[in-house]
């Protein structure tokens, strides 16, 4: 169906792209900055560094004390946070509509003058706060590191991937305010930024209130190297096996997939559904449903900018079964499917299920306003919320099989084995 | 070039615009099933919920865990089509469907796009009434639960709730024992066992329907009656359980002992009201927010924003059919274990003394105004509306709760909290207990047990 959510947009004099969409239906605004610059910019010794930096900016500015970003916004009725990644920083808030100057006069003061406010004790604590938040999420749970070894696995040494954007308790220790200083002063600036509002206003309005707070934040040196040289499928499978305690075997098999937003990277990511995303993906019916020798399977299609993606299936491997015999089925299936391809009812239902993924995803004024940064800054392209579908209506049969045939198949994976201890020992 | 001043001054917040919970259009159908529909413009993906009344007392307590069972396997094979031939007939539509059980009843959830909504509809009956049950697929979803009781022993949250439910609640409680079933309770279950809970409990009179997203040029009434009108079942006997007792040595200290743990988790409960409570529910969502719900709140101003020991400590009163629990939880490293917990207790112990004004209002306007983007979109609705009904409400509470925020000062906050909220915690401990259970011990926080995780 053809989607034709509003939006204009417009570049600041000092290099701001600001992108409005009106939407009335709620007395709301979202907020989102994206700012170009994230963990494929961190230099060797300070892995996790943009995501420390990130949280810095919660603690002050020139005329925001330390936490008020937080208090202000949520006393106003805002929700609010920010996320990084590897290839971007975003900054987002949605707001009743009279607190949208507020909103803006914050987040101008702190990607304007955030370096007045910080401080040694700002970047302690906020760094024992970032280290709790890798303790809670990866150290301390099952399986939680595994993601962390998929990148290893699947990125050369010396990519800009090849390190989660969480970072080393090494590194974290090594940040130093100086660094801070330099970080802010090389990728903050409103011509590596983009903002989007969307909600109860007019372009005109947004436009004004955007060039009102940032029209005289100056504009920055930017110094953008080169985008790294495509990488092709891995030329030979790799493992990485991990004996722990964890409550049963899991198996992640990763690949390398084509750059984000090009037919290639669509055609892979409906590949990745078809064999392993779908409730009936071959995967799904094979390992989970016919053999009962699984109890899950996942897909997950990251896609990214830096000349490669990724993808990797997820497989939880049943009790009693034994994860070699689990991970040839999956090979199986997946020369199976680089071999005939998807059929139409494969097709169908991958695009069926993405449509409605994609609509939902679209039904919030703040899912949306992410979209819209995501494309304009990454991309370029305003307009992507309302052409993806088309884009991906286009996928064929062909393409599918294709994609498959070069970046999904066995001799490209690199698995990751999470294996449960007590078993191995006997 | 001159340094740049501060770009303007800061701005003033004007008023919230008014705003109202989205309206609701009822009917009930003769089979007794309550049709609730919400129109909102511009939600192209419908959200349909069934939400079912079936407290979970009704399982027979050597079986529990089959309502879980029961919801799960809902779509595994119906009158008319394998469970394989219903997964792709679901897909080919871009339908998502899903099923879960709570304390109260059942929800089964589909969300599809506007255009497929006829199909949705017709495939949810399938599914309520038509399931089969087949052995494979059964015994199949009790592996899968077997596993996954497994998975939520090895998290530690996970683990942490567990061990409160069973130490918070009086053994005799169903509450006090794992929602989905234990491993030899799910063991137990045959298809038959599950059939035949089904035609007992899923039933359309007292049952609600919600539909929710953009409903023009929709005849919601007409559509659903298409779909579940000759829907038949006897209506049951409504038998009201009473608030879940505590149990007698409730307030005490579980320390699970889970070695090399690099954080150490803590799960802090004590009795709330339920949604009925006298003088309103608004105060205790402002509560949550005010002791816990923020990096500005009381408890990480201090754990996370001072103190650096943990990425965030949340606190909230949870309402159940009737009574509740006011729960604190999150994680702290490991080596902060004794004075984040001694902190944590004297926190939630000294709000005792009351809140101030400024806390309040800022609380009020949390919840008050970010109504309106919590609302927004047809699934946030839909669910909303399905969990009310099966306390036997609308979403006229969401209203009214909200509009008496207004009267909510920092004497009726004190007052709230003071009622329900004694220093009688339960309090979970999961991490290394050969380094920490002596000084969770020292803290004289009441006895101290030590079990394995």
């Amino acid at each position: 169906m053809p989607l034709d959510y509003q939006i204009a947009e417009r570049t600041l004099a000092n290099g701001l792209r600001v992108v409005v969409s009106e939407d009335h239906s709620v007395p709301n605004v979202t907020v989102n900055l994206w700012v170009k610059v994230g963990s494929r910019h961190e230099v060797e010794g300070r892995t996790g560094f943009a995501h420390l930096f990130e949280h810095l900016m919660f603690q002050g500015s020139r005329n925001v004390a330390s936490g008020e970003h937080f208090s202000a916004i949520m006393g106003a009725g805002g929700r609010l946070n920010a996320t990084t990644w590897f290839d971007r920083t975003n900054y987002f808030e949605t707001v009743p509509r009279g607190a949208m100057d507020l909103a803006l006069w914050m987040e101008a003061d702190r990607h304007g003058y955030l370096l007045d406010a910080v401080n040694q004790e700002n970047l302690d604590n906020q760094r024992d706060v970032v280290k709790e938040e890798k303790r809670q999420s990866y150290d301390n749970v099952p399986y939680g590191n595994a993601i962390i070894d998929i990148y290893a696995a699947i990125f050369p040494k010396d990519h800009p991937y090849h390190h989660a954007t969480i970072g080393s308790m090494e590194d974290l220790d090594a940040a130093s305010v100086q660094d801070v200083h330099e970080f802010f002063r090389r990728y903050y600036g409103p011509n590596n930024t983009v903002l989007t509002l969307v909600g109860d206003l007019t372009p005109d309005e947004g436009f004004d209130a955007a060039e009102r707070y940032f029209g005289s934040l100056p504009t920055i040196a930017t110094d953008a190297r080169a985008l790294a040289y495509p990488l092709p499928p891995l030329p030979g499978p790799l493992r990485d096996e991990h004996i722990e305690v964890v409550p049963s075997d899991r198996l992640h098999v990763a690949f390398r997939l084509p750059v984000d937003n090009t037919p290639e990277f669509f055609a892979s990511s409906v590949a990745m559904d078809i064999i392993g995303g779908l409730a009936t993906s071959r995967l799904y019916q094979r390992l989970v449903r016919r053999e009962q020798i699984a109890n899950g399977v996942s897909a997950h299609t990251m896609g990214l900018v830096d000349g490669v993606s990724l993808g990797f299936i997820g497989i939880d491997v049943a009790d009693g079964c034994s994860a070699d015999v689990v991970e040839a089925a999956a090979c199986e299936e997946l020369v199976r499917f680089a071999a005939e391809g998807p059929s139409d009812v494969e097709m169908e239902s991958a695009k069926a299920q993405s449509e409605r993924g994609w609509l939902s995803s679209l039904a919030s004024q703040e899912e949306r306003a992410d979209h819209i940064c995501h494309h304009v800054a990454l991309h370029g392209d305003s307009g992507y919320i309302n052409t993806f579908l088309d884009r991906l209506d286009e996928v064929t049969a062909a393409e599918v099989q294709q994609a498959a045939a070069w970046w999904l198949v066995p001799e490209s994976r690199a698995v990751v084995a999470y294996l449960k201890q007590e078993r191995v020992a006997q | 070039m001159t340094q740049h001043e501060s770009v303007v001054e800061r701005p003033e917040v004007s008023a919230p615009e008014p705003w109202s919970f989205p309206e609701a259009q009822r009917a009930e159908l003769a089979n007794g099933l309550g049709v609730v529909s919400y129109d909102i413009p511009g939600q192209y993906v419908i959200s349909v919920r069934l939400a079912v009344p079936m407290p979970l007392d009704r399982e027979p307590r050597e079986r529990e865990g089959i309502a879980t069972i029961m919801a799960r396997t809902l779509d595994e094979g119906t009158a008319r089509h394998t469970a394989e031939e219903f997964a792709q007939l679901l897909e080919r539509k871009g339908i998502a469907l899903g099923a879960g059980v709570s304390e109260s009843g059942l929800i089964v959830d589909v969300d599809v796009p506007k255009r497929n909504l006829g199909e949705a509809l017709d495939l949810l009956s399938q599914a309520v009434r038509e399931p089969v049950f087949p052995g494979n697929e059964v015994s199949r979803h009790i592996k899968i639960r077997l596993a996954e009781i497994d998975h939520e022993h090895a998290v530690p949250g996970q683990r942490a709730a567990l061990e409160f439910i069973s130490t918070y609640f009086d053994p005799a409680e169903r509450a006090s024992r794992p929602g989905a079933g234990t491993k030899a309770t799910i063991s137990a279950i045959t298809p038959a066992d599950v059939a035949a809970f089904h035609t007992a409990n899923v039933v359309p009179c007292g049952a609600t329907l919600v539909v929710a997203g953009d409903l023009s040029q929709v005849d919601v009434v007409s559509e659903v009656e298409d779909a579940l009108g000759s829907w038949r079942g006897a209506a049951l006997e409504a038998v009201e359980s009473p608030e879940a007792a505590r149990a007698a040595d409730a307030a005490r200290i579980v320390f699970l002992d889970r070695p090399d743990s690099v954080q150490t988790e803590f799960y802090i409960g004590c009795p709330g009201p339920d949604r009925r409570v006298e003088g309103g529910w608004a105060a205790y969502q402002v509560l949550g927010f005010v002791v816990g719900g923020s990096p500005s709140a009381r408890i990480d101003a201090v754990l996370r924003e001072d103190k650096g020991f943990t990425y965030g400590i949340r606190s909230g009163f949870r309402p159940r059919r009737h009574g509740g629990v006011f729960l604190t939880s999150g994680s702290v490293r490991a080596d902060s274990t004794t004075e984040a917990l001694g902190l944590l207790l004297e926190i939630l112990d000294k709000a005792r003394e009351g809140f101030t004004e400024a806390e309040t209002q800022a609380g009020v306007d949390f919840i008050g105004r970010t109504a309106p983007g919590r609302y927004a979109t047809a699934d946030t609705v839909a669910d909303e509306a399905a969990g009310l009904s099966l306390e036997g409400l609308t979403t006229e509470f969401t209203t009214a709760s909200l509009r008496a925020l207004a009267d909510v000062d920092a004497q009726v906050l004190t007052k709230a909290y003071r009622r329900y909220v004694t220093g009688e915690w339960t309090v979970i401990v999961v991490g290394d207990a050969s380094l920490f259970a002596e000084g969770v011990r020292g803290l004289s926080r009441g006895e101290v047990a030590i079990l394995p995780a």
